[in-house]
């Protein structure tokens, strides 16, 4: 066999041959590797305040929307309150059901009353059958099971007539999704559903820091692959929006292209410039320029024609814009009507970082830009945790790599600290050029460096560079003789 | 909670409703036990009417029959719901507001 013939014939054995219908939930399909089972059981599991009756929801009304009418059934909250809520998140279930496409049903448990003995859900289901055909459902939510569930009060009963209820569906054809409450620890209150169903996800939530972060992970899935890990997601005004966590996407580019720094010598510092689409960190200590660096790199990519995305963590857009003026670089024409240059700025910790990098990737959508700066990565431990800003990054550069974005991050870390706290999260070895920033003393007066630390698939210079900011820009010159490199000295110590 | 099936006026002592699904073994049992206990304790004094959800979804949906048998004592008033074959007795005695079985 040919390598060609055997590496056809793995990419077709991915994935599944088993049907599915789509969620048309953003990233969900993505994970499902087409959606959920069709005609089969699904089980979201998750602690409370995950939002399984959200996404099951949202499963329903996309659905429906797409043709195939749902019906969900709560066990819990009362139907008029699900459509209040869903129409929050802009999900208009009356006008649907006004069509006949959809069905909101609270099955209002008998909590008040005398047992006499022996009962089984023959009502319920005779409920649901009728209610199918009145409107042709394809996909049933039965949202908090677990509630129905404890009215029997006895595991075997509960068993058995979940597994009627099961193969009732099945026989139907309906693409079921029950949803189930689980313990604070994620404990299972009823295992034996998920050996019952044919896919499994879990919702998990954890507070890290001072920002929630919510993720998914699909424990099974009878017949079909899907991507493992566990995959964040963030409630927005148009559904729940999932950042699939893929490994794929770290597969390394080679580079070909470069692209300008913004400044001659600094080109030729690199041995020919950036590489286009890799991903370069400028650190070094506060007020050394950094900031600077990365503008004449935007300014001069906006200059060619290209687009860039300058997220700011640090000041105002006309606090940059104005410090930028001092050295002669005036980002104002790019700026105008948003066409070169865009300046986003955000608080890090006013939100997660799901939230931020949903921000960015919607960003990148909109703009589709060239090259993207953020400055500084050391505010993103404010998103939470050290985790937290590790996350972010490692999202935000396999999602750059995969569109061919070059990134520039700066990094603020006190001077002389050594290589490996360059990036001060781990990621040095995650990017492909680093270039270190520092302040050292002559004579008199206090004077900046550069060196480029590392440049992947390159030649570059090892030696420093006296770099000098004036209002016609920056000035770089060799350091002559054999200065010390305190970079060196750490790495040999 | 309003039950549609409660509502009309009835001149006797006991409304009941009871549902069921179709023949299935509990709804056999609940059945057999109140015929019974109405021909012995309620003769004269009741009407009672058998709903089947297989047959009339539409009047499980509206009474949001959720399980069967389940026996509606719409009358004596305030009326109470009684899930479950009806097998123990005394439960439904105490339901139906009947003196306990004597020991």
């Amino acid at each position: 066999m040919s390598p060609e013939n055997f590496s056809a014939a793995t990419a077709t054995s991915k994935g599944s041959s088993i049907p599915k219908a789509l969620t048309g939930i953003q990233g969900l399909d993505d994970i499902l590797m087409g959606g959920f089972p069709q005609g089969r059981t699904t089980i979201i599991n998750g602690v409370a305040g995950t939002g399984k009756t959200v996404m099951a929801m949202e499963f329903l009304y996309r659905g429906a929307l797409a043709g195939e009418p749902g019906l969900f059934i709560s066990f819990e909250e009362r139907a008029e309150d699900i459509r209040i809520n869903a129409a929050g998140m802009g999900i208009d279930i009356a006008s649907l059901e006004e069509g006949g496409k959809f069905r909101v049903i609270h099955a209002e448990l008998p909590l008040d009353t005398v047992n006499s003995g022996e009962f089984d859900t023959s009502g319920l289901l005779a409920m649901i059958e009728g209610h199918v055909g009145l409107i042709g459902a394809k996909r049933i939510v039965l949202d908090a099971i677990d509630v129905l569930m404890s009215i029997f009060g006895d595991p075997r009963r509960e068993r058995e007539e979940i597994s009627i209820l099961h193969n009732r569906l099945r026989d139907l054809g309906m693409t079921t999704i029950l949803t189930v409450k689980v313990g604070p620890e994620g404990k299972m209150i009823y295992p034996f559903l998920d050996f019952m169903a044919d896919c499994v996800l879990f919702l998990d939530q954890r507070l890290t820091g001072q920002v929630r972060t919510r993720r998914l992970s699909v424990l099974k899935y009878r017949g079909s692959d899907f991507l493992s890990n566990e995959h964040p997601y963030v409630f927005s005004p148009n559904g729940i929006v999932l950042l699939p966590v893929s490994s794929s996407a770290l597969e390394q580019l080679s580079f070909r292209e470069r692209v300008s720094s913004g400044h001659p010598k600094m080109d030729e510092i690199l041995g020919g410039g950036y590489f286009r689409g890799s991903s370069i960190l400028l650190a070094g200590p506060s007020g050394i320029g950094k900031t600077s660096l990365a503008c004449i790199f935007a300014h001069a990519a906006c200059n060619k024609g290209e687009k860039v995305l300058y997220v700011d963590f640090e000041v105002a857009q006309e606090a940059l814009v104005g410090a930028m003026q001092s050295i002669g670089l005036d980002l104002r024409p790019a700026l105008d009507a948003d066409s070169q240059l865009r300046i986003r700025t955000a608080m890090p910790e006013s939100m997660g970082i799901e939230d931020h990098l949903l921000r960015i990737i919607n960003e990148m959508n909109l703009f589709s830009p060239h090259h993207l700066v953020v400055d500084a990565i050391s505010a993103c431990r404010r998103m939470g945790s050290e985790r937290a800003a590790f996350d972010f990054l490692v999202r935000l550069m396999t999602e750059c790599k995969s569109r061919g974005i070059t990134c520039l991050y700066t990094n603020q870390i006190r001077n002389q600290e050594n290589l490996t706290r360059l990036s001060g999260m781990g990621i040095s070895s995650l990017v492909d050029t680093i270039i270190a920033l520092e302040y050292f003393f002559e004579g008199q007066g206090l004077n900046r460096r550069m060196m480029v630390i590392k440049s992947r698939g390159s030649d570059h210079s090892s030696a420093f560079h006296q770099m000098a900011f004036t209002d016609q820009g920056l000035e770089l010159s060799r350091i002559a003789g054999k200065a010390r490199c305190t970079y060196d000295r750490d790495r040999r110590a | 909670m309003i039950k549609p099936e409660c509502s009309q006026k009835v001149k006797t002592e006991y409304h009941l409703i009871l549902f069921v699904a179709g023949d299935g073994a509990n709804s056999r049992i609940a059945r057999n036990n109140l015929d019974r206990l109405c021909e012995l304790e309620l003769a004269g004094r009741f009407t009672l009417k058998i709903v089947d959800v297989l047959k009339n979804f539409k009047a499980a949906v509206e009474n949001n029959i959720l399980v069967t048998p389940t026996l509606l004592v719409c009358k004596p008033e305030p009326g109470v719901i009684v899930i479950g074959n009806l097998n123990e007795h005394q439960k439904v005695r105490t339901a139906l507001s009947l003196k306990a079985d004597q020991p």
